[in-house]
């Protein structure tokens, strides 16, 4: 892993900003790496003498052509996020954390591109709205049967 | 009778000597233990999250010795809303407790959890630092690293370098803290669910004996003066416990430090097993027995290095 290009890093700081309305100010005290198939971490960690880490933080985003959110990085930052959230009744909360995509009613206003997902102020992760349908994007190993909501 | 019962049995029958009461004792092991879990403050504030669980069982409890350790009727807040989006993590109360004998120390400080997977005690001690500080998470195993990263991402911890090492050749790192949550026979698990159940015999403490006293001879080296080292088990086996610190003891710079925990009922380390005598400072080591507390069996002990 090595630190993240600082163009890279203002891209994905806009992107955050832009997209989710993310204050700048919260990513103070973190750094920002790259690691193996364009995931990006974020971590307040310590350099490592002599030892090279399987990893540090988590991984907040791919880079792809275009910045894609982790579920994991909505999941702990959702709580700064001050745009394009989906709040999700029961039933779609039980049907996304199952791994299946969504149709949204009530859809007019959503502006295509990543969502934070949200049920009751429970930040679920992400989904990807292309207009007609509420892609899920949350990765196979958290897909899950939720019997408590 | 379920195929655990030998199991029990032997083990009562071996550490029966030990304890204060054997009935309750004996009675404790026989009874399956609920699920315990805490609430991750990295994520929510813990009455909110409590308050929201409290829907789903409103039978939750909070011990009396750790206020953030709860035990549930339930036996799946592994499929609550709460659970996925990392707010609680389900955790042995047993399981809960070296973090809580340093809480004077943890802070924003540097930290080693020398046989880290799935995490347990990383992301619970990442928690009381608010993730400030550093820990590094070593295991040496690949396929619990995959257990400890996930762990890590759901509870959102962003101060953890994940390395993947025989912590035995380990490079010298210095830091303030070190936990050496050793591998052990697990005897202490007993009365979970799926516990680890098999019978051992006296070559395997001593095998066990061996790893452990590697992994912790590994930390005090490495330790620089005035840090401190943490060992823990959940296994009752004095081989695997007291035996093994008798030993370090001897080797290293070492000062005990006595430990306890308020509202938690355990007892000293023992000083003899198998014909065989210790370091009388072992006595500052703590054990855990489950008609205590109504929990797993636990050992830990805190050392200085000089
Ligand atoms: C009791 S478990 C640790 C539990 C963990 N501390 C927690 O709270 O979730 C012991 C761990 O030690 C690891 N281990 C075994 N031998 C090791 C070695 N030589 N170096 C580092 N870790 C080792 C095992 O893979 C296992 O994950």
């Amino acid at each position: 892993m090595k630190q993240l290009e600082e163009v890279k890093k203002n891209l994905l700081l806009e992107y955050c900003l832009e997209r989710f309305g993310i204050n700048p100010e919260i990513w103070e005290g973190y750094i920002w790496y790259s690691g193996s198939k364009n995931k990006i971490y974020l971590a307040n960690t310590l350099e490592l003498e002599r030892i090279i880490p399987e990893s540090k933080g988590i991984c907040i985003f791919r880079l792809d052509k275009s910045p894609k959110p982790t579920t994991n990085f909505l999941q702990l930052f959702g709580r700064y996020i001050t745009r394009n959230y989906v709040e999700l009744d029961n039933e779609n909360t039980k049907k996304y954390c199952r791994g299946e995509d969504l149709i949204l009613e009530n859809n007019k206003s959503i502006i295509p591109g990543f969502l934070l997902m949200t049920n009751k102020n429970r930040f679920l992760g992400c989904g990807h709205w292309n207009g007609k349908i509420l892609k899920n994007q949350l990765p196979k190993s958290k897909f899950c049967k939720i019997n408590f909501l | 009778m379920d195929k655990y019962q030998n199991i029990r049995n032997n083990i009562i029958d071996r550490y029966s000597c030990l304890v204060d009461d054997e009935k309750k004792f004996a009675d404790s092991i026989n009874i399956p233990l609920k699920q315990s879990f805490r609430v991750n403050t990295l994520k929510e504030k813990k009455k909110t999250v409590i308050n929201k669980l409290k829907e789903y069982d409103s039978n939750i409890k909070t011990t009396k010795w750790n206020d953030n350790a709860h035990i549930s009727e339930l036996n799946n807040l592994g499929s609550s809303l709460e659970h996925f989006v990392g707010q609680i993590y389900i955790q042995e109360l047993t399981s809960m407790i070296p973090p809580l004998i340093v809480k004077d120390l943890i802070k924003d400080i540097k930290i080693i959890d020398c046989c880290a997977a799935p995490g347990s005690k990383t992301t619970q001690i990442a928690a009381m630092m608010e993730n400030k500080g550093h820990i590094i998470a070593n295991d040496a195993r690949h396929a619990r690293l995959k257990s400890l990263r996930g762990n890590l991402d759901r509870l959102g911890v962003t101060n953890t370098s994940v390395t993947l090492r025989d912590f035995k050749s380990f490079p010298n790192t210095s830091a303030d803290l070190y936990f050496v949550d050793a591998p052990c026979s697990s005897e202490g698990t007993i009365r979970k669910k799926n516990a680890v159940a098999r019978t051992w015999k006296e070559r395997d403490y001593l095998r066990f004996n061996k790893l452990q006293n590697g992994l912790l001879s590994k930390a005090c080296e490495m330790a620089p003066s005035g840090s401190t080292i943490v060992y823990s088990t959940c296994t009752f086996s004095p081989d695997e416990n007291e035996k093994v610190v008798s030993e370090t003891l001897d080797k290293y710079d070492l000062k005990m430090k006595t430990i306890s925990i308020e509202n938690l009922r355990s007892e000293s380390g023992i000083t003899e097993w198998n014909n065989e005598s210790y370091n009388s400072e072992v006595k500052k080591c703590m054990r855990v027995w489950p008609h205590h507390n109504d929990t797993d069996a636990f050992f830990i002990a805190r050392m200085e290095k000089y």
